[in-house]
């Protein structure tokens, strides 16, 4: 059932995997604050832009959970609980160290994939389930937004796996490191791949579901635990697609000296900082421009990216 | 893994599974249904991912969560009790469909007891996923050119019927639309050009802009 | 797992669809009750593949044209859905009994 990487105890990997998406929140919530704040000049206290995002955590946690007319409560509960675990997912067939993963399937980019899909029925529910007109604005927009951007995805994914000639992400790794990195090898792909992990993630200029123009759409109606648990999902899914990127395109835990999860770890952080910084910095997109770019511009250049590849994998 | 933590986990799915394709009949709300069916799915997914047919199965995950999420649009749109806010029974014959879905059931059931397939093992457990590819890529590749250009037609097709517009006019020349209150005959809104679409809302960014300037 | 207990469960799947099918009324809920047998057939098909074939890669091609007919049989019937509805204001077999108005 396993690729080639050395896999931990499955109770082992389930803390891996938890840890990964805990460690990795805390530091998007970290950069998003402080990344604000440059963006904004507002003065360098590094230390007020590093309290900040934890305080007003620990305010949202005592706010307590309007209650809309007859919400779906079930899917309502249910939908953050699949977006995390649709994140846990997608980090868990990810190779984190030079020789092991926690899953390293040789299905690996399609259990990527799915993941993404499973991720937008959490959403689409997420906004389905209160009840409410802005929360069901957003949950539409974000289909339109991913069947456009999973055909990006999943264009950009097979192109890695080509030269690999395999779909495990270790395969992917271990391609890398005997050629050059997928970034250069596969010039194409890496900012069609943030394209993807911005829209998943619901972050900066592509969060089509939860944009502040809908009163933050399908969480528009959820407050305290629940809205820190969306946020939270949020960040963890950002966690697992920078970590992705780092993976298909920046060899992952390959370097010198360091240890391979260090490695990993500096690429992870460094994309994350990328895509938090387009959040802040980046005007916000009309879906109707998005849908229309994703599929005469976007998607035409993963063919073309694809084509590329194919040859380049060939020669 | 173990032959019986397998087990464990097929009965487990295939329950679910089973559990879940009844309550896609069963349930009010029918954004519920669209989403029982797609997890009747996951599980017979996760089923294939145990027969070693691991590509399928995760294949299986990718495909049905596009296509429930386009059908739970589509069961908002026309049903009209989306959310099973009221409840709904809008079936026929449900006797007779009972026993026709019990007998089909029993039938193949019985026809899976007693046929005698010969067993042969899988020879290559580890190469099922290479296997398959060069099938696909290789002997079937006419099977998948016709795949190919099935799909092809079919997106033709599905277009070509769900346009508004065809080679004499609108296709929905003649037709009227529902009435908004089903007790009024005056509340039929009247008919929506099919020519209005596109653009009309391009130009709309602008307005509002006095004295933004400065 | 058995070749048996697949088939029993893939029966079950399909028995389920029929009943859905022949007893709702929407079109869409039609169509649901197609793809819950459509999936037993899947099931079925990778069982067999998997116990009686010896590794024949064409059982599990056998799959992916099922997974064909379930996307053809959803975008065909959307798209019938949609043109009846523009043309007579039905979404119920009912509604569409008589072969013109």
């Amino acid at each position: 059932m396993t690729g080639e990487l050395a896999a931990p105890h499955p109770v082992l990997g389930a803390v891996v995997v938890l840890g990964v998406l805990l460690v990795g929140t805390a530091i998007v919530t970290t950069a998003d604050a402080v990344v604000a704040d440059r963006v904004a000049r507002r003065g360098l206290d590094l230390r007020a832009s590093l309290v900040r995002p934890w305080r007003r955590i620990a305010l949202s946690l005592v706010r307590p959970q309007p209650a809309t007319e007859r919400p779906d409560w079930g899917l309502w509960v249910l939908a953050p609980a699949a977006y995390v675990g649709m994140a846990a997912m997608a980090v868990s067939v990810l190779p984190l160290g030079t020789d092991w993963a926690v899953a390293d399937v040789r299905t690996g980019i399609v259990v990527l994939g799915s993941a993404e899909v499973l991720a937008m029925v959490a959403v689409y529910l997420h906004g389905w389930a209160p009840n409410s007109p802005l929360s069901l604005v957003g949950a539409y927009r974000f289909v339109a937004a991913g069947l456009s951007f999973l055909l990006l995805s999943m264009f950009v994914l097979i192109a890695a796996a080509l030269p690999a000639e395999s779909m495990s992400l270790g395969r992917i790794v271990a391609s890398q490191q005997e050629g050059a990195w997928n970034v250069l090898r596969q010039p194409l792909g890496l900012p069609l791949f943030l394209v993807v992990a911005l829209s998943v993630s619901l972050h900066g200029p592509l969060d089509m579901a939860d944009g502040t123009d809908l009163a933050t759409g399908t969480v528009a109606e959820s407050s305290g635990p629940a809205r820190l648990a969306w946020e939270f999902g949020r960040r963890a899914m950002l966690t697992a697609y920078a970590l992705a990127t780092a993976v298909v395109f920046l060899a992952g835990p390959a370097g010198p000296v360091l240890p391979g999860w260090a490695w990993l770890a500096v690429k992870t952080v460094a994309v994350a900082v990328v895509l938090v910084w387009c959040g802040h910095r980046l005007g916000r997109i009309g879906i109707q421009r998005y849908v229309r770019i994703a599929w005469t511009v976007l998607l035409p250049l993963s063919f073309l990216h694809l084509a590329i590849s194919g040859v380049a994998a060939l020669a | 893994m173990t032959g019986l933590a397998v087990d464990i986990a097929f009965w487990t799915f295939a329950v679910a599974a089973a559990w879940f394709g009844w309550r896609v009949f069963r349930t009010d709300s029918m954004v519920r249904a669209t989403f029982c069916l797609l997890a009747s799915f996951l599980n017979v997914g996760a089923i294939m991912v145990l027969l070693l047919a691991e590509y399928l199965g995760v294949a299986m995950f990718f495909m049905m969560s596009v296509e429930m999420v386009v059908m739970a649009i589509f069961m908002v749109a026309f049903m009209m009790n989306p959310a099973g806010l009221n409840p709904m029974e809008m079936v026929h014959q449900p006797r007779a469909a009972i026993a026709v879905g019990i007998g089909a059931a029993v039938g193949l059931g019985v026809v899976a007891v007693v046929a005698d397939l010969p067993p042969a093992a899988l020879l290559d457990e580890a190469g099922t996923i290479r296997a398959l590819g060069n099938e696909l890529m290789g002997a079937s590749m006419l099977l998948m050119e016709v795949v190919g250009v099935t799909l092809v037609a079919t997106m033709v097709g599905a277009v070509v019927l769900s346009s508004a517009s065809g080679r004499y006019g609108s296709a929905d020349t003649g037709s009227v639309p529902p009435l908004l209150d089903p007790d009024d005959p005056d509340s039929r809104p009247d008919l929506v050009s099919a020519d209005g679409e596109g653009d009309a809302h391009a130009g709309h960014g602008g307005h509002g802009g006095h004295g933004g300037h400065g | 797992m058995t070749i048996v207990t697949v088939l029993l469960a893939s029966a079950v799947l399909l028995g389920l669809g029929t009943w859905g099918v022949l007893s709702q009324q929407s079109f869409v809920m039609i169509m649901m009750g197609f793809e819950l047998a459509i999936n037993g057939v899947m099931l079925a098909a990778a069982g067999v593949w998997r116990f009686t074939s010896g590794g024949e890669p064409r059982g599990q091609v056998l799959v992916i044209v099922a997974m064909l007919v379930m996307a053809v049989e959803a975008a065909i019937g959307f798209a019938l859905v949609v043109a009846v509805y523009r043309a007579r204001q039905q979404d119920t077999t009912e509604g569409i009994a008589e072969l013109s108005r």
